[in-house]
């Protein structure tokens, strides 16, 4: 954690002009009608230039592309980390965790299944709080239980600690996977109580967000799976939509979950053209689809509301994330043969 | 071929018995296949419907995992995938369809359930959730694709081994089989008919040989007489 004064203006101040940079809507347009190639010449002449140039010897194609955009997320959000101090840094640092979440994944996935350690450090995304030379250390670690210990003083390592055990027992990646997950959403409401106004509270209600979707996500998948799981597991605390005792219940009865959502003050109008057709559809992609473009919304609304605050630094990185999805999805998209109609439904943009 | 068969009444016999046999199978043969082309037909049918679940479930399979790659990005993807733990198994069993032994396989630990899959379920996507389930369908569909298509691959080559038999029974084995026999037949009339020439001319012989001796002992008996007359008469001047 950085020490010193909070500095929020001056993030904001640096965001701005990174935000400034994002990819508009008439780039979307162009990028869609280009083949895979077209795009990595395109984004060569924008802002990605130093990452196409750097790993266009190793990779080709929408590989090229991904690595790319995943290495020029990671530059941004790092950059953030090292502007940031005292409370700025761990307001926005909490929320970078999912990269640290997403890394050790990838580490323990890798080691689980013999990969060389040079292909996992490819797939890794360095924009958490882990410093590189923890992660390299992870990277070649032979074993998944010394992957636990070296986290040991970060958020997950009592979480993963238990999760192992039952990790030895079942040999599945699942509660380790579940464990990280947990750690960081529970950890984003850390600390911060329950503000009721200024922009500490539109923080806490855009995280807050965040929780209430990803239980809702997880409640309908658990409910169409139809499998014997306990819903008590797949909780996360801190999160206004639903109690653990209601999402049990509700897990049973898929009607009144989605009706539950719908009568939700805070989301139910913003969700509702998904929740109808969710209804009636058989695919829940519709409504993730939804929930994402609901969530970059919240935190573009917060933004303009406290211009500089940290809302505005993290509306910026949910604009990024969504860029670099965007630009991947068109250009898999490209690559798969999917029709320019079907990428423009997938896109999410504000 | 009937030049070699000798005309004997025993090989007339012994051929009687086989034409006996062969009309049988080839009776019981030409059930068989036509049994055999029914059931075939019934399982064409199935093959062609499973093939179009196939095809239709390889499409969707497809489009799901393209959407996954895209939305979710290829090394998310190619993570959950990597999760997976318990690969599925399939086991086989032999089934007989009127004498073709076919197999019967049974897959376990194809569809799986959300906390089976081996990756974690909280940070994850219905994408990959969907792309996961429409491989598993698919899975079932090539496990049932197999065993269909393998109890007809056997069912037909069964039918065009009877039909080989039923043919080579009904243009080969029988027709040889009746010309020999008639082969035999005609031979053992034949050597009836010289028997029967044959002791007629024993017969002519013997009653020419007969004849020959009854006139030959009727002129002696006639010049015995002549000579006694002669004697009893005397000899003019001799007395």
């Amino acid at each position: 954690m950085s020490a010193g004064a909070s500095n929020p203006e001056y993030v904001n101040a640096r965001v701005r002009a990174r935000r400034a940079a994002l990819f508009s809507d008439e780039d979307y347009r162009k990028l869609i009608r280009m083949g895979p190639s077209e795009i990595a010449r395109f984004m060569e002449e924008t802002e990605y230039e130093r990452e196409i140039n750097a790993l266009g010897t190793r990779f080709s194609g929408v590989d090229l592309i991904e690595y790319a955009l995943n290495r020029n997320l990671a530059k941004h959000f790092d950059d953030l980390l090292d502007w940031s101090k005292g409370q700025t840094y761990d307001l926005i640092a909490r929320y970078l965790r999912k990269f640290d979440v997403w890394n050790v994944k990838t580490i323990i996935r890798g080691i689980y299944t013999d990969t060389p350690a040079e292909e996992i450090q490819t797939d890794l995304i360095r924009a958490g709080e882990l410093e590189d030379a923890l992660l390299d250390r992870m990277v070649e670690a032979d074993e998944i239980e010394d992957v636990v210990e070296m986290l040991d003083g970060t958020i997950f390592y009592d979480g993963l600690v238990d999760a192992y055990e039952e990790y030895e027992e079942s040999g599945m990646l699942v509660p380790l996977e579940n464990a990280l997950d947990r750690e960081f959403y529970e950890n984003l409401l850390e600390d911060l109580g329950r503000p009721q106004e200024g922009p500490r509270a539109m923080y806490v209600e855009f995280l807050e967000a965040e929780i209430d979707f990803r239980n809702a996500r997880n409640a309908l998948r658990l409910a169409r799976t139809g499998a014997d799981l306990d819903p008590a597991e797949f909780y996360i605390e801190g999160g206004v939509l639903f109690t653990q005792s209601e999402l049990s219940r509700l897990v049973n009865d898929y009607d009144e979950l989605v009706s539950h959502i719908a009568d939700s003050r805070r989301y139910g109008d913003r969700l509702s053209t998904a929740l109808n057709q969710l209804r009636e559809a058989e695919s829940l992609i519709e409504f993730e689809h939804a929930l994402d473009a609901a969530l970059l919304e919240y935190a573009d609304r917060l933004s303009s509301i406290y211009p500089v605050s940290i809302s505005a630094v993290l509306s910026y990185i949910l604009a990024k994330e969504r860029e670099v999805e965007n630009i991947r999805a068109i250009a898999r998209g490209r690559e798969v043969g999917l029709s320019e109609n079907e990428i423009e439904d997938e896109l999410v943009i504000l | 071929m009937a030049k070699d068969v000798k005309p004997t009444r025993k090989n007339l016999m012994a051929i009687d018995d086989r034409i006996d046999l062969s009309e049988r199978g080839h009776g019981t043969l030409e059930k068989k296949r036509d049994g055999l082309i029914m059931e075939f037909m019934d399982i064409l049918d199935k093959a062609q419907d499973v093939r179009g679940e196939l095809s239709d479930d390889y499409e969707e399979a497809q489009k799901k995992i393209n959407m996954a790659r895209a939305m979710e990005g290829d090394v998310a993807v190619r993570g959950a995938a990597a999760a997976l733990e318990e690969h599925p198994e399939i086991t086989t069993e032999a089934k007989n369809i009127m004498g073709v032994v076919v197999p019967q396989i049974e897959s376990s630990r194809v569809s799986k359930s959300l906390d089976q899959r081996g990756y974690g379920v909280l940070g994850t996507s219905a994408r990959i959730d969907e792309a996961a389930e429409a491989y598993e369908d698919l899975l079932e569909s090539i496990i049932l694709a197999a065993e269909v298509e393998t109890a007809m691959k056997k069912m037909l080559r069964e039918i065009e081994t009877t039909k080989r038999r039923v043919n080579a029974l009904e243009f080969k084995l029988l027709p040889e089989l009746y010309e020999n026999k008639e082969y035999i037949e005609q031979k053992l009339e034949e050597q009836e008919r010289e028997e029967i020439f044959r002791l007629k001319k024993i017969k002519e012989k013997k009653e020419q040989e007969e004849k020959q001796e009854e006139q030959a002992t009727d002129e002696e008996t006639e010049s015995d007489e002549a000579v006694e007359q002669a004697t009893a008469g005397g000899v003019p001047g001799g007395d």
